[in-house]
């Protein structure tokens, strides 16, 4: 992707004193082809392996649901079986949330956070990599049932005890389930430590906390969520593998065990997961509809305080996935407050989000579009949610088709709809042409009206008493027209999918040229080159204002000036200084994908073997050092300067 | 389902189209079934209706305020033409503090119109009020994959304990019901919608929740929380009678099992009942026949009285022997005869049930014939067959069944009124 800078005058690699030119591995060089891809370092090439990887498992998931409403197409219906049901149901909420969703996440912050922090890249890009491999590796533990006997996880995606007992599910689908999202652990808290690590310390000068795009205030947030939320679910998980490999009792009923620990533990982190997924939502939103708009976004202050007050009582609301276990009236009643509580600082972004319309100059392309139907989408499920923070009304909706719904307009009316607004907005920034206008807007419109075919009639299944998870329902029930009307929309839903990814495709290879800035943007990353180099910025930019790049576009000359001193300084300093590629991030993952399947099989031996290549790995990571050499490219302000 | 008798492949499609348009929301006819939470029969859930309508409200108006100025900006505020793309951008201002506030403001509001009366009824709905607790009638339910056990500890047998039921449970109506949730495996939930909402069965945890049938009638419920593949179909009935009318059905419950008139020359030469083999009508309902679900109350008083003129005494005999010859006896309790199993479905006056199979197919000797002959086909996983008819480690057969077999089981099951 990243063309060669124009004037790629390396300069030899840096020996640190004492270093070794290599162990077990050269240091691989290649800029092109499969090795430079596997070897990477660069945020952005990273990025781009978590899109692409992440959209085969969009793909997978949506396969997999497809097949779910073809069950539910007719009453009493056998087109599959009860138990490949099951697999299905679980296998597409597990795909959707951390093989889809949060990897697409990953690869918006990997593109973009660096950038838009006017940095060159994240501040540990061998750990970079090392969470991209450690993600495929959890995708591919958590996908190889569907290859093997014991077939794919079936107890579904909030995996309840005492169902992934041995007693009740005695093949290893539960292990390769909890040893696939131990390991997806792994990968999303070193990813977000890294992150956090990025937007705390390698912001551009001037760029001050309160000048931060808002994207990358949401990534900053999210990724404290994820390294708070992910130890919960990682004892939860480490609890189901013990009572499943070394008899602990955790949850074994016959012993004392108690299952309802599964689900406090399971929901401390659940909860907050779900805000995982919709704050970058929120944050691609935020930096969409301000460029579409041609105005500030209204009350950026507002909007990143409410960003972090969900985040933080997102913690404490967990338990209204748990309004029908019996918690007792106190417990209900402060979970049902709290959780009316949050939908405050959700419902202040909407306002703003209207506010930023207010008086702008609204130009209507297709990431405008999903934009503003993410907005009405999620407005949707917000009110639903509310609704469900009436813990008695709740008791009724809850597990009911009522909810699906409800989640599913959160989670594709609002993450995946500003995800497709992300990616038609960003496209032509990393691939250098736009994706064709006509087609966006059609594909659009396709899933507008599928998404809503399909989810609205949900809520009326929901209210009219259909539960969740449903492998089949008897034909008396009322509720055939509604899952009929439902499964139709989910076929237009994957068409306008098809169309959208059609309309990428082929734009990726005939699309119009797109110029720096095709949007008339306002933040860093329109200020460079598309698809920008591998370096990101010839020189470092200095930030003056919160829209950055649209305060340089007013002040030119200031600007000019400004950069020719900082080229000057920086080569002084030797040139840009970029980290070299490196294999042992993946060889590290491969290790821990060896000993994730290994121990799903009992296979102690295999396990630490696996164990022994990852440490390894990181060892030799460790004694090889960053590594690295220096580009020295022509400069917009060097030429001006001459 | 009262449908009418247009082609039932064409039925989705002919509603689909009114339903699009939107008259499904003002009609509400797509809250009317079985298990609506809309068409509420009893104080429980009629208080959690009134909370969510209050919901309803509350963000309808919101939605109608705030939906109202986002469609008037996106319309209002729109480049219409290229001049207008590339005209100077308008005025950058960075909000409004006071409005913030304002909306903020107006949200809490709006929140605490919803908190209220979600308090109040957080306390009503988790236990029967003081003042009518005395009135309270218990039930021990529990939860088995894939069916629902139904315990009286009121209605104690001598020497044998509490009367115990499958699948069906009557309670008595306009009295409070307190119901004890116990599961032997998973988590399971109990969910009548028209009756209450559901509370979670969950091992080790002792829950209990309570519902209030108005009138006498027939409702219907269903396990709400994924307990196995089979869960979808781990179905319920509950069959609300008024005082005197309870008072008889469980006189006649604490009765042991029914014994047929024996045998004579006569009714060896009985017709024996010819049974389809088994097909899938789509569209057609499988746990009632049109008959049926046009008053399955009726139905189910129907059902309460034997019918000597119908039966086979000589098959009901041999299917008396083959009950446990074929080992059905060590899963299921009928009392009064040789069936002591406890792993199953009491099936003491199963005859008396409208339903079997958890709710599943209609009580007749036709779908009981074919639930005998391949569980598996309907409740895939059940333990009948997957222990019972085989070893599910190894896969071999350990009961085997011939067609005259099944007859005779029927006809002894259907005569347990």
């Amino acid at each position: 992707m990243a063309e060669a800078p124009a004037k790629s005058a390396f300069t030899g690699h840096d020996q640190p004193a004492g270093a070794k030119s290599f162990i077990l591995f050269r240091r691989p060089t290649a800029k092109t082809g499969l090795v430079a891809w596997l070897t990477t370092v660069d945020h952005k090439k990273i990025g781009m392996l978590y899109g692409f990887f992440a959209a085969c498992f969009f793909l997978l998931g949506g396969v997999e649901a497809l097949l779910i409403r073809t069950q539910l197409l007719v009453p009493n219906n056998h087109f599959v079986s009860a138990h490949f049901y099951s697999e299905l149901f679980t296998m597409h909420g597990t795909t959707m949330i951390f093989l889809a969703v949060m990897p697409l996440n990953a690869a918006f912050f990997n593109l973009l956070v660096p950038i838009q922090i006017g940095a060159r890249d994240v501040a540990f890009p061998r750990l970079n990599a090392f969470s991209l491999w450690v993600f495929v590796a959890g995708a591919i533990i958590l996908n190889a049932g569907w290859f093997l006997k014991a077939g794919a996880p079936a107890a579904g995606w909030f995996g309840y005890a005492p169902l992934t007992s041995k007693t009740f599910t005695p093949d290893i689908s539960a292990d390769l389930w909890t040893v696939g999202l131990q390991v997806l652990g792994v990968s999303s808290i070193v990813a977000s430590l890294n992150f956090i690590a990025t937007i705390v310390n390698l912001r551009a000068p001037g760029l001050t906390m309160m000048r931060l795009p808002v994207f990358t205030w949401m990534a900053l947030i999210t990724s404290f969520l994820i390294i708070m939320a992910m130890p919960s679910i990682a004892i939860a998980l480490v609890e189901v593998i013990f009572d499943r490999h070394f008899g602990t009792n955790f949850f074994e009923v016959s012993n004392g065990g108690q299952p309802i620990l599964w689900q406090h533990l399971f929901w401390i982190f659940g909860h907050p997961e779900v805000y995982i997924l919709i704050l970058p939502a929120m944050g691609y939103i935020s930096e969409i509809l301000p460029t579409f708009s041609r105005r500030p976004l209204f009350g950026y202050p507002i909007v990143v305080f409410s960003g972090a007050m969900i985040g933080f009582i997102g913690f404490g609301v967990w338990s209204h996935h748990m309004f029908t276990t019996g918690m007792g009236t106190v417990a209900t009643s402060a979970f049902a407050l709290a959780t009316m509580a949050i939908a405050v600082p959700t419902g202040v972004k909407i306002f703003n989000w209207i506010g930023t319309l207010w008086g702008g100059h609204l130009r209507m392309r297709p990431p405008m579009l999903f934009a503003l139907g993410f907005i009405w989408l999620f407005m949707m499920g917000g009110f639903s949610g509310v609704m469900h923070s009436a813990a008695p009304a709740d008791s009724q909706q809850h597990n009911s088709y009522f909810v699906v719904a409800h989640f599913h307009y959160v989670l594709i009316g609002g993450s995946t709809f500003a995800l497709l607004a992300a990616i038609h907005y960003w496209f032509p920034k990393f691939f250098g042409r736009t994706i064709n206008e006509f087609w966006g807007k059609v594909s659009f419109w396709v899933i507008f009206v599928g998404f809503n075919t399909t989810f609205f009639p949900m809520h009326f299944l929901g209210l009219n008493g259909m539960p969740r998870r449903t492998w089949t329902y008897d034909a008396n029930m009322g509720w055939n027209e509604g899952n009929f009307i439902s499964s139709l929309g989910a076929y237009l839903l994957g068409l306008g999918i098809l169309i959208y990814l059609a309309a990428a495709v082929w734009s990726y290879f005939r699309g119009e040229k797109a110029g720096p800035d095709p949007w008339d943007a306002r933040t860093l990353e329109w200020s460079i080159p598309s698809p920008p180099p591998e370096y990101n910025f010839a020189v470092i930019p200095t930030v003056h204002a919160r829209d950055a790049w649209w305060y340089e576009k007013s002040h030119p000359a200031e600007i000019a000036r400004e950069k020719s001193a900082h080229a000057r300084d920086e080569a002084a300093h030797g040139g840009i200084h970029l980290p070299d590629q490196s294999w042992y991030p993946l060889v590290a993952a491969a290790g821990l994908l060896t000993a994730g399947l290994c121990f799903a099989h009992d296979n102690f031996v295999g396990a630490i073997a696996g164990g022994a290549i990852l440490f390894a790995g990181i060892y030799l990571w460790s004694l090889e050092g960053p590594g690295g050499y220096h580009v020295h490219p022509e400069t917009p302000a060097d030429a001006a300067s001459h | 389902m009262r449908r009418p008798l247009i082609p039932r492949k064409l039925a989705p499609c002919l509603r689909a189209l009114p339903a699009l348009a939107g008259l499904a929301l003002l009609t509400g006819c797509w809250l009317d079934g079985r298990q609506s939470t809309f068409d509420v029969k009893g104080p429980v859930a009629r208080a959690q209706l009134d909370l969510f309508m209050v919901t309803v409200y509350v963000t309808a108006v919101i939605f109608v305020v705030v939906g109202a100025v986002l469609a008037y900006a996106m319309i209002k505020f729109r480049a219409r033409t290229a001049a207008d793309e590339r005209a100077e951008p308008p005025p950058q201002g960075h909000g409004n503090f006071l409005v913030e506030i304002g909306l903020v403001s107006a949200s809490v509001l709006c929140l605490v119109i919803i908190a209220v009366p979600t308090l109040k009824n957080i306390w009503f709905t988790y236990e029967v009020p003081d003042v009518q607790r005395a009135n309270a009638y218990e039930i021990t339910a529990t939860g088995y994959q894939w069916w629902f056990k139904f315990e009286y500890p009121a209605e104690q047998i001598d020497g044998v304990g509490p009367l115990v039921t499958g699948n069906e449970l009557v309670i008595p109506a306009g009295r409070p019901v307190r119901v004890n949730l116990r599961t032997v495996d998973v988590i399971h939930s109990f969910w009548v919608p028209k009756l209450a909402g559901k509370v979670d069965m969950i091992p080790n945890r002792a829950n209990h929740l309570w519902l209030q049938a108005d009138q006498p009638g027939y409702y219907y419920g269903q396990c709400a929380e994924f307990c196995g593949d089979s869960h979808a179909i781990m179905r319920f009935r509950v069959i609300a009678l008024g005082e005197k009318e309870f008072a008889l059905w469980r006189a006649n419950q604490e009765q042991p099992a029914r014994s047929v008139a024996p045998a004579t020359a006569d009714a060896e030469r009985k017709p024996r009942a010819v049974f389809a083999s088994f097909t899938t009508h789509p569209g057609a309902a499988l746990s009632g026949s049109a008959e049926f679900d046009a008053d399955p109350f009726a139905a189910w008083q129907e059902k309460q009285r034997p019918d000597p003129a119908g039966e086979n005494p000589a098959l009901a005999a041999q299917g008396r022997r083959l009950f446990q010859e074929k080992t059905c006896i060590a899963c299921h309790t009928i009392r009064g005869h040789e069936g002591v199993g406890v792993a199953g479905p009491d099936l003491t006056h199963v005859g008396a049930r409208t339903t079997i199979a958890a709710g599943t197919l209609e009580n007749t000797p036709q779908r009981m014939h074919d639930w005998i002959a391949d569980p598996n086909h309907f409740k895939p996983g059940n333990k009948m067959f997957n222990g019972g008819y085989t070893d599910p480690a190894t896969g071999r057969r350990l009961i085997v069944l011939n067609e005259t077999e099944i007859d005779a089981l029927v006809a002894y099951l259907q005569s347990l009124k």
